[in-house]
């Protein structure tokens, strides 16, 4: 876990890279020539990969990759029928003027906007479902290989190519990429874009396969993604703030959230010394910062209950109460399955395990309550505070049946093992 | 000690199938592989080749546009290392990153006057 959390951005200047230079030509050419920018950003790295490796990385990698791409670029355009009319769109550009431009200069994009975040907002459309704008946003700006791609969703790569294929079609009708200068269209577009990488890193938060480091890389993508919102004045949002918190706090637990056998550990078991205090600081640092305007957005209330776990010395010393309010707020503002099976252990903890158990009685009929485990081990948990031995079993055996890892397992086959301890020894 | 010259074979078909990341954890591992070599003072010479290139043939020096080798067996790098035979050369082969990806390392021996 150490060894992935030290990993830096040095790490993945390949895929960063790829993933800036596509969304570069891509505004340049248009999305209509995203393939033709996808063949000069392979070509370009490549070409860096059968230089570097014998030679080293250069002072500028980026520089470099830019360069050797648009120079592919250029020749792949000029074997295309449309040629003529591609190269002026290219030489149009200021940064296009290769040859003559000190190198510095390809860095320095002359559009108002991120290449990237432009792309972000164009592969978020809603028109796509959004497990198809996520395959596109980890295959385009996040630089993930389809084979990457189908580890991250648990999902076959055929599965995923076709998410792909879809999106990249409904890209490629748009005459350019989405236009960030137009606030009505950046308010209409930005909640997509927000839920998307909400669920890329929820996705890799809650996937509970500890033995797959890709999880970690869709929480790191995904604040990547979510800071080049906040770099925009544009898309700068209280909303895209209370994201990043959120994140940051649950980034921040990730480590804590597995024993070393990477069986999932519930909060009480919870190491809290393997929190990461930095990441804790980040998040409070983002907390203020969305703390204007008047609209309380649901990120707003996720950052401030994941807050206040954060915030907390000890599971005893948790302000339970200050949970169950944002709790009941939350699911005032933006009711959901999750939100209520949330609400619903909250209130337990405050009222006591009954209050708890009629509570989660009211949801036993949402669809929640038949693929969901943690509603049967939330059951579970209350149960045995009541002393229900019977109740308790028989709702970890159902939570057991509907696991979804390995790891999910293991912990309700321990939990079923220490009450059948408990029923012996006493 | 006698010179041996490595050929990497099939650098465009392994890069063609490696993600982005594939690519740079290939290359850092490669790197380091070359470093410890370097470092041993095993080799003098290494480096990539361009894809294409030329060929001049025959007496009339006639010029014609590489490349004229299927693309799979392309070589796109060499090495000049210096080992005591050819099992020590061959055995620092088997240790090259390349092979994890699918590429193919021909070990040559440069002949020498003695």
């Amino acid at each position: 876990m150490d060894n992935r959390r030290a990993a830096t951005a040095a790490d993945h200047l390949f895929r960063h890279e790829a993933g800036r230079i596509l969304a570069r030509l891509t505004r340049l050419l248009g999305p209509r020539y995203f393939d033709l920018a996808e063949d000069a950003v392979q070509d370009a790295m490549c070409a860096a990969l059968e230089t570097w490796k014998f030679h080293g990385i250069p002072l500028t990698p980026e520089v470099w990759l830019m360069r050797v791409a648009h120079n592919r670029a250029i020749d792949l355009v000029r074997a295309n029928r449309r040629s003529q009319k591609l190269l002026n769109k290219i030489a149009l550009d200021p940064t296009a003027g290769i040859a003559a431009a000190p190198p510095e200069a390809h860095l320095q994009s002359t559009a108002p906007h991120d290449d990237c975040l432009m792309l972000m907002f164009s592969c978020c459309n809603p028109r796509l479902a959004t497990n198809a704008q996520l395959a596109l946003v980890l295959k385009a700006l996040c630089g993930f290989s389809l084979d990457e791609i189908a580890a991250a969703f648990f999902v076959t790569p055929s599965a995923i190519e076709k998410r792909v294929t879809r999106a990249k079609a409904c890209l490629k009708r748009a005459g350019s990429l989405f236009n960030l200068d137009n606030p009505r269209e950046v308010v209409a577009r930005l909640g997509t874009v927000h839920q998307a990488l909400y669920l890329l890193f929820n996705e890799g938060y809650h996937s509970l396969r500890a033995d797959a480091p890709v999880r970690d890389e869709l929480c790191h993508e995904a604040i990547r993604l979510a800071q080049l919102l906040d770099a925009d004045l544009a898309t700068r949002v209280p909303a895209t703030d209370a994201l990043l918190a959120m994140m940051y706090f649950n980034l921040a637990r990730l480590g804590g959230r597995v024993d070393d056998e990477g069986v999932f550990l519930a909060l009480p078991q919870q190491d809290r010394t393997r929190w990461d205090q930095q990441l804790i600081a980040l998040g409070f640092w983002y907390l203020d910062a969305s703390a204007t305007g008047g609209q309380l957005h649901r990120f707003h209330l996720e950052a401030a209950i994941a807050a206040e776990h954060c915030r907390a010395p000890s599971l005893a010393e948790t302000d339970r109460r200050r949970i169950l309010e944002l709790y009941d707020l939350l699911a005032a503002t933006a009711p959901s399955p999750i939100v209520g099976l949330n609400q619903a252990i909250a209130r337990g903890q405050v009222e006591g395990p009954a209050a708890g158990l009629g509570a989660l009685a009211k949801l036993a009929d949402a669809p929640l309550a038949r693929t969901y485990p943690f509603f049967y081990a939330a059951v579970a948990e209350f149960s045995l505070a009541l002393g229900e031995h019977q109740a308790a079993i028989s709702a970890f055996e159902r939570a057991h049946a509907m696991a979804r890892s390995p790891a999910e397992r293991c912990f309700y086959d321990r939990k079923l093992r220490q009450i059948s301890q408990r029923l012996t020894s006493a | 000690m006698a010179d041996f010259l490595y050929l990497y074979r099939g650098s465009e078909r392994v890069n063609a199938a490696l993600s982005p990341q594939q690519m740079q954890d290939y290359m850092q591992r490669f790197q380091g592989w070359i470093a410890s070599l370097t470092k041993a003072g095993k080799i003098s010479s290494c480096g990539p080749l361009a894809t294409g290139g030329r060929t001049v043939n025959g007496p009339t020096a006639e010029v014609s546009d590489g490349p004229y080798a299927e693309a799979k067996d392309l070589i796109g790098g060499y090495t000049v290392l210096s080992a005591s035979d050819f099992d020590e050369a061959t055995d620092i082969a088997r240790g090259c990153p390349f092979l994890n990806v699918g590429g193919i390392v021909e070990v040559r021996l440069v002949l020498s006057v003695k």
